[in-house]
């Protein structure tokens, strides 16, 4: 009966308690507290020694191939334990094989509950150090279902201290644990279900704040500027950056970049090669959006020294239909801070960002090419259509000079008492004179020589040697680097020479304020096919951005009213007349450099035999067009022989050729020399920049003619002929 | 000078007329303007059938033609026509341009210089330079 009625007892004990974890258990929804209070009831409750909680992983074994998953043990891993034992049990992840030799091994494989009365003598119990004073376990199996899903301990330091009916209480209580597990479980994933809509949401409405913020930001800086701002703000990212791909295709070149680290980083000019090894590059290269969860670890990720505390980061390509334009990178602090689904909704983002700056760039690019109409407009304009207009005032402005010049040599003459007053109107005819002089400069700055009927064959270095002497240009003040292998242009050279005389003229004002002066010619096989390119940098202060454009606008001048500025815009009108171009850059070590890219000639030269027999006497420096003109002449069986000053016995030649621009004499001086000697009848003056005056005055001379300066064996025939 | 060096000058351009004519006249030439070729012909043929006739001609080279249409080549004809009537008469061709085709041209048909407008401090001494010779 005692023993009954301690039976009956114990068991509304029990029960109590089982009731009470039923009840305390299926209220929480955290599964870690769920745990550590259901060990804790049982102990404190039933008094028991210790309490364990074991869940069985999952997916954890294998999750491969289904053979791999049944080599692969599955466990079940403690995840609540009773005081400092478990505690420390479970940081050490301590677990036990499902259908293994221990207690729990054998609840969890066989769904039963066991009990081992004296542990020392149960062959699945093995002795833990963490529990010493354990004499008798129980281990009771969690289902859900058919599912079992884990095991629950109980151990007592009494021999023999569970009995069937503990089992049956007992049992009724851990199905309701494995119940509120379970619900836990789902819970958790609902939970997790619902964060991650909501993370998309948010995710998604940040996109579509980026789209409708940005999508009216027309002006790309600012728009790249507040992409950043928006995805780290709303994002809460560590870093954001904006590539753009430059003109060449291969490199993605950062635009802007959060914080100081961008700044720092666009200042730098920081660049990543399209399809190189980083993440910007592999993102350029596939088109393809890109995560590296620990950035250390990703081959393709550069480790960069302005973002130390980046641990992963995603980049997103920018595509526009199927033009790639650049690529974002957002990087956070967080180990793993990107899944698939942010790649989905910051694909989305970019996409729009990409569109967006897409807009902005073909906006760039019709400001670009409005400027450039109102540029060659403003040209024709002023050159073409109201040339006569230019003519007109140009022939008003003519009689000005000469009054005014008039009216000087008059004051000169006068005879006033008020001296004062005298010199006052002087000053003011100076004054009309100089504006009057500036506006029939326009006229020949704009009009300039005649055009020649068709641009032909030339040969460019040597046009540009004959402007760069004929500017009284120091020699030592000016390098060459002409290509060995070079192509003629296609150009009417009086033309070209005002061009380069302009640009020249530009450099040598560059350079006259600074110590270090020096003039670099570069002639060469442009970069781009069918072209020649004359470059002519200076050592002087450069072009500052602000003026970069407008130094190609007729009547912009930054060197004082003296200057018309119009010799810039007269070499872009000149230009392209050519169907050249003409730019200007700021070299990075300094200085301007000017290039002018000159159609090279494609045509087949025309094929003219040279007469032969001649004795032919060439004046001029020992340059390309010299070593042409004698190679050309001798091979057609003439006698050629070379004298630069002329000082030779004149008599035995047929021929003279005088090239009218020497390094070291006047060709007038020469001719007059010629004309003494009763040669200039047998002299023909070539030149690359023919001019009236000068022509009309050698002409004059007595000189056979004064002609432009072949460049090819017909037009040398033509003279030699 | 012994005596009085007479200038033909002939140009459409009213005030450009005028202001050569001056500084020509202040250099102590006699000088006989005309604002066409038909008219510049005529005085050149007037004078030559007394005993002053003109010593030398500076004609434009861009004027309207005999019947006051456009003409490129008037100023080229006028001067063609005035050698023809003196086959020695030094004479100076005017432009606007730097057309060194042109100005070869009229160097074959007999001119002995050719000025481009705007550079007229150098008329004086180029005439003289001429007469000089």
């Amino acid at each position: 009966m005692t023993e009954d009625t301690s039976l009956a007892e114990r068991r509304a004990i029990l029960l109590q308690a089982a009731a009470e974890v039923g009840r305390a258990v299926s209220s929480i929804l955290d599964r870690d507290d769920l745990l550590k209070k259901t060990v804790d009831i049982i102990c404190d409750e039933f008094g028991f020694y210790y309490a364990g909680v074991f869940l069985i992983e999952e997916g954890e074994a294998g999750g491969g191939s289904p053979d791999e998953a049944k080599d692969t043990a599955s466990w079940a891993v403690l995840r609540a334990g009773r005081g400092e034992a478990g505690a420390v049990m479970v940081a050490e992840g301590y677990k036990l094989e499902v259908n293994g030799s221990s207690m729990v091994g054998a609840a969890t494989g066989t769904g039963n509950a066991m009990i081992a009365a004296d542990v020392g003598e149960t062959a699945v119990h093995s002795k833990n150090p963490h529990l010493p004073d354990t004499h008798s376990e129980m281990a009771l199996p969690l289902r859900v279902g058919d599912d079992i899903i884990g095991a629950l301990t109980v151990q007592s330091t009494e021999q023999a201290a569970f009995s069937e009916d503990d089992i049956t209480v007992l049992q009724t209580m851990a199905d309701q644990l494995a119940i509120a597990i379970n619900n836990a479980k789902l819970h958790e994933q609902n939970r997790r279900l619902l964060e991650q809509v909501e993370r998309r949401a948010t995710l998604l409405e940040a996109a579509a704040a980026v789209g409708r913020d940005v999508t009216s930001i027309l002006d790309l800086d600012a728009l790249l500027g507040e992409v950043v701002y928006i995805i780290c703000g709303t994002y809460g990212f560590y870093y954001a950056g904006v590539f753009l791909i430059d003109e060449t295709g291969q490199w993605a070149v950062l635009h802007a970049g959060r914080g100081e680290a961008g700044a720092a980083m666009v200042a730098e000019r920081h660049r990543l090669e399209v399809g190189g090894c980083s993440m910007i590059g592999a993102a350029t290269g596939y088109r393809k959006a890109l995560i590296a969860l620990d950035v250390g670890e990703e081959p393709v990720h550069f480790k960069n020294p302005h973002l130390p505390h980046t641990r992963s980061e995603m980049a997103l390509p920018l595509i526009v239909g199927e033009k790639l334009i650049g690529a974002v990178t957002v990087q956070s602090t967080e180990a793993a801070a990107f899944s698939d689904d942010d790649i989905t909704s910051l694909q989305a983002m970019a996409d729009q960002l990409a569109v967006a700056i897409n807009n902005a760039l073909l906006l760039k690019e019709l400001e670009a090419a409005h400027e450039e109409l109102v540029r060659s407009k403003t040209f024709e304009a002023i050159a073409t259509s109201t040339l006569e207009a230019i003519h007109w005032i140009g022939n008003k402005a003519l009689p000005i000079t000469a009054s005014v010049h008039l009216l000087l040599e008059d004051l000169d003459r006068l005879e006033v008492a008020d001296a004062e007053r005298l010199e006052s109107m002087r000053e003011d005819l100076e004054m009309i004179r100089d504006g009057a002089e500036l506006i029939v400069s326009v006229q020949e700055h704009l009009i300039g020589p005649a055009r020649e009927d068709e641009p032909r064959p030339v040969m460019l270095d040597d046009v540009v040697k004959d402007a760069v002497v004929a500017a009284g240009i120091p020699s030592k003040m000016v390098s060459y680097d002409v290509a060995a292998v070079l192509p003629l242009g296609r150009a009417d050279t009086t033309q070209l020479r005002r061009a380069l005389d302009y640009v020249l003229q530009n450099a040598v004002e560059a350079v006259a304020n600074v110590r270090e002066r020096h003039i670099t010619v570069k002639v060469a096989p442009a970069e781009e096919k069918g072209f020649v390119a004359i470059s002519i940098a200076d050592t002087g202060p450069g072009i500052p951005e602000v003026e970069m454009d407008k130094i190609w606008a007729a009547f912009h001048t930054t060197k004082g009213a003296k200057h018309a500025g119009l010799g810039l815009s007269a070499a872009l009108q000149i230009l392209r007349q050519l169907d050249g171009r003409i730019s200007v850059a700021n070299r990075p070590e300094g200085g301007a450099v000017f290039e002018l890219l000159i159609p090279a000639y494609e045509g087949r030269l025309p094929d003219e035999a040279l007469p032969s027999g001649k004795a032919v006497l060439l004046m001029d420096d020992n340059d390309a067009w010299s070593r042409f003109v004698g190679s050309a002449l001798e091979n057609a069986g003439n006698t050629v022989a070379h004298a630069a000053d002329g000082k030779v016995d004149l008599e035995p030649f047929d021929l003279i050729l005088l090239d009218d621009v020497l390094e070291t004499a006047d060709s007038y001086t020469i001719l007059e020399r010629l004309a003494e000697a009763k040669m200039a009848g047998k002299t023909v003056v070539v030149a690359s920049d023919l001019r009236v005056e000068r022509t009309m005055s050698m002409l004059q001379l007595g000189a056979r003619d004064v002609v432009l300066k072949p460049y090819t064996v017909a037009g040398l025939a033509e003279i030699v002929g | 000078m012994a005596e009085e060096v007479r200038i033909l000058l002939v140009d459409d351009e009213e005030l450009v007329l005028r202001s050569m004519e001056k500084t020509l006249l202040r250099a102590g030439f006699d000088v006989e303007t005309a604002g066409n070729v038909r008219a510049g012909f005529a005085l050149f043929q007037e004078a030559l059938s007394t005993d002053d006739p003109f010593d030398i001609a500076i004609l434009d080279l861009n004027m309207p033609g005999w019947r006051g249409e456009e003409d490129p080549n008037a100023g080229l004809d006028l001067l063609s026509k005035l050698i023809a009537a003196k086959r020695d008469l030094p004479v100076i061709i005017l432009s606007a341009f730097d057309e060194v085709s042109r100005a070869k041209e009229a160097v074959a048909r007999g001119a002995r210089a050719y000025f481009v407008k705007g550079r007229e401090a150098g008329l004086v001494n180029l005439v003289n330079s001429i007469i000089g010779e």
